[in-house]
């Protein structure tokens, strides 16, 4: 076990000297260069994030089908969506996904870390074979849970079949459909797994060390430590994992086309038929709007809730 | 950064403005590159992209000015045109839906060709349920090209199983009882039972006798057989919850779940092989399906023919195609309708020829010289001229789709209720009534002329 000394040297003061000296000049020509060399980021940011997002925040304003002037209609694209059945059905079913998403996919990903975290033979195979499902393409992927989740003649119904078990119309009922691409959507625990492995990696080895001369078990070791310096990476999976499946758009454009009976009719797949088949720029880019208000709220009331349970080894960081 | 260069306010001016040039060049050498280009924007198959740029170089020969740029758009086809016109880059003729259509030339995007269809007769002289008129006197263009829904068979699954072949005149054409009959004779579970044997697996289907397809171009023909359609003649009340209509799903139900002699969604699964495929193969005795079909299966390997739907009173199919149009901002209108002229005719594109689609002109269903020109070859089987082109010159209503106003949200209702009935778990008439009640709730706003006046 090493031992670092932090050399903590006493702040240094700018030496005192005239206003626009030669010290002042030479921070004018970084910060020029600074600006200079970020002003493609920011040009791009600018260009690219913040202006269609002043642009859709505008066209929700209107009344606007695209090759017809925009109308100001105020709030009306918002109040509209109050009596829109197809914007709650597809709030309700984008928020059932999440719920279970999440956490599952969470769950599933800091286990497997764990497990592949210990010193084994084949250490290194096991961790890319669990991170090997992130990098197969999303349609690619699509197709094959298509087969998978075919009644028919799909893996799981044979499966089920072969050892006597009923079997599940999986995306083909409106009950499963979910449940079918929740399951489907922990197949891709592997990124969620890398960002654990990296986690458990940083924890203190000593601390370990310390519950083992106290008598502690493992248990002790998970709920002492290693849990309490997880849980920023928890957090940060968690934050991340919400705001990407409130997005979630692939499944429903490429293996259900929100069907059955809208059952899959995801938030962002509705904003596209709104958008696209429809050409109702102005109602579509108010569901933007609204999408990104409810992603806001649920992130800092996610954030708020961290204070309670999420440890910092600097504590008060944030 | 120690020993940086200092940047003068000029430096930043002269960096920032070589930075705007280059910019600038770069978009006015892309603006510039079109020269005198006309584009074509189209979708389909490789095989139908091949045909399509085959056609459009034939009329390039014609042109000396002009350069024909074809646009290919396999994929997301209504979300790169929606990008062009709010952007004001339109192509100058192209494929079009048939609601983004009527919107598109309500704004005016699009040119009206009623005025020169005494100038160009071919556009003039189709058959009457092809034309798109937004208003009265005001038409956007025709089809592309002609479809119909007619009944597809394998003559070996027939031939072993004794059933009788789907009639090839609508005159004949099977009541629902013996269409029924014939697809029990063809479904067959993996050891030969039929249905109605006991001890059919359901679960091990060898050969399913037909299709119970949920896509409203495959059952309206058979609704409009009932006498019933999906709209009044005003546009504004369903007909999808009276008892003709309700009967109508039942059956389609009922192949599934109660005759056992059509797939259910389940057993179908999202990625069937086409049903060309599945005849082929044989594991379809036969199917409802849109004519263009024929190309695909002209070209399997396997004795196919071709029939009339089954009639639940009167004979009946429908007859479709998307719109193409030529947009108003076309500097080329002269070229532009030449070249609509041109690409509908069978002399120029092999499409016709091929299966994939049938003529607008109406002498090419009537004239026996002018059949000839596009039906005599081995992808049209010798019971296709009373199959086919007579029961669409004499049996076929436009497909409610093309005359509709709002037709993205009723056609989106209308899937998503026919999702519900194909389960079979849930009562058609009750599904069909709540159906009725939102199409009727302001959801119906009317129809298109759509026909010429």
């Amino acid at each position: 076990m090493t031992t670092t000394t932090v050399d903590r040297a006493p702040t240094r003061k700018a030496p005192p000297g005239p206003p626009g000296g030669p010290r002042r000049r030479l921070g004018r020509g970084e910060a020029r260069w600074g600006v200079l060399l970020a002003l493609p980021a920011i040009l791009g940011f600018a260009i690219f994030t913040i202006g269609p997002m002043v642009a859709s925040l505008i066209f929700s304003l209107t009344d606007w089908q695209i090759g017809g002037d925009p109308q100001f209609i105020g709030f009306g694209n918002y109040v509209e969506m109050a009596d829109d059945p197809l914007f709650w059905k597809s709030l309700g079913v984008t928020t059932y996904y999440t719920l279970a998403a999440v956490p599952l996919t969470l769950f599933v990903g800091f286990v497997v870390a764990l497990l592949v975290n210990q010193s084994f033979r084949g250490q290194s195979l096991w961790r890319t074979v669990y991170y090997l499902p992130t990098l197969v393409p999303a349609v690619a992927s699509a197709v094959l849970w298509i087969w998978i989740f075919n009644p028919d003649f799909g893996l799981f119904n044979t499966i089920l079949r072969s050892v006597g078990l009923p079997t599940s119309n999986w995306l083909y009922s409106e009950s499963t459909a979910i449940p079918s691409l929740v399951i489907m959507a922990t197949w891709g625990f592997g990124n969620a797994m890398v960002i654990f492995l990296a986690g458990l990696q940083g924890v203190p080895g000593q601390l370990y060390e310390a519950v083992a001369l106290d008598g502690g078990g493992a248990w002790a070791k998970f709920r002492h430590v290693t849990w309490p310096f997880m849980t920023p990476v928890i957090f940060y999976n968690l934050v991340t994992g919400v705001i990407g499946t409130f997005q979630v758009f692939n499944q429903a454009y490429v293996m259900t086309e929100g069907g059955p009976n809208n059952a899959t009719l995801f938030y962002i797949y509705y904003l596209y038929t709104k958008a696209f088949t429809d050409s109702e720029m102005g109602y579509a880019s108010a569901l933007a709007w609204v999408l990104f208000l409810i992603v806001m709220v649920v992130t800092v009331v996610l954030f708020r809730n961290a204070r309670s349970w999420v440890f910092y080894e600097m504590g008060d960081a944030r | 950064m120690t020993g940086s260069p200092n940047l003068s306010r000029r430096d930043v001016l002269k960096i920032g403005g070589g930075l705007a040039a280059t910019v600038g060049i770069g978009g006015s050498l892309a603006a510039c590159s079109g020269g005198n280009e006309f584009e074509y924007m189209f979708w389909g198959s490789t095989g139908e992209q091949d045909a399509i740029e085959a056609m459009l170089a034939g009329f390039q020969d014609t042109q000396e000015d002009l350069t024909i740029k074809p646009v290919y758009t396999p994929a997301d086809y209504d979300t790169k045109l929606n990008a062009l016109v709010a952007s004001g880059n339109v192509p100058d003729l192209g494929y079009v839906q048939p609601a983004m259509a009527y919107r598109l030339a309500e704004q005016g995007k699009l040119l009206d060709l009623a005025p020169h269809f005494d100038e160009y007769p071919s556009l003039g002289q189709r058959l009457p349920g092809s034309y798109f008129y937004w208003e009265e006197d005001k038409c956007l263009g025709t089809q592309g090209a002609n479809e119909t829904v007619i009944t597809f068979y394998n003559r070996a699954a027939f031939a072993e199983t004794g059933a009788q072949p789907p009639p090839a005149s609508a005159a004949e054409a099977w009541d629902w009882d013996t269409y029924v009959e014939n697809a029990y004779l063809l479904t067959a579970d993996q050891s030969g039972r039929r249905p109605d044997e006991a001890g059919f697996d359901p679960t091990q289907v060898a050969r399913f006798g037909t299709l119970a397809s949920m896509w409203s171009g495959a059952w309206y023909g058979l609704l409009l057989s009932a006498g019933v359609d999906v709209v009044d003649s005003s546009g504004t009340r369903t007909m999808l919850d009276s008892p003709e209509a309700i009967d109508m799903f039942q059956k389609l139900v009922d192949l599934m779940y109660e005759h056992r002699v059509a797939p259910s969604p389940s057993q179908l699964g999202n990625n069937a092989p086409s049903m060309a495929v599945q005849l082929a193969s044989g594991r379809l005795g036969m199917a409802i399906d849109g004519q263009w079909a024929l190309l695909d299966v002209s070209q399997a390997d396997f004795d196919f023919g071709v029939g009339v739907l089954p009639s639940l009173g009167t004979p009946k199919t429908t007859a479709m195609g998307g719109p193409t149009a030529i947009f108003a901002d076309t500097e080329y209108v002269e070229q532009a309708l030449e070249l609509y002229a041109f690409q509908s005719d069978p002399d120029q594109v092999d499409l016709f020829s091929s299966g994939l689609w049938m003529p607008l002109e109406e002498k090419y269903y009537t004239d026996p010289e002018a059949i000839a020109s596009w039906t005599d070859n081995d992808a049209h089987p010798p019971e296709y001229k009373t199959a086919v082109i007579d029961y669409t010159l004499e049996n076929s209503q436009t497909y409610f789709t093309q005359k509709l106003r709002n037709v993205e949200e009723i056609d989106r209702l209308i899937t998503s209720t026919t999702e519900r009935i194909q389960t079979g778990e849930e009562d058609v008439a009750t599904v069909m009534g709540e159906l009725a009640a939102q199409l009727n709730d302001g959801m119906l706003q009317g129809v298109y002329p759509s026909a010429p006046q």
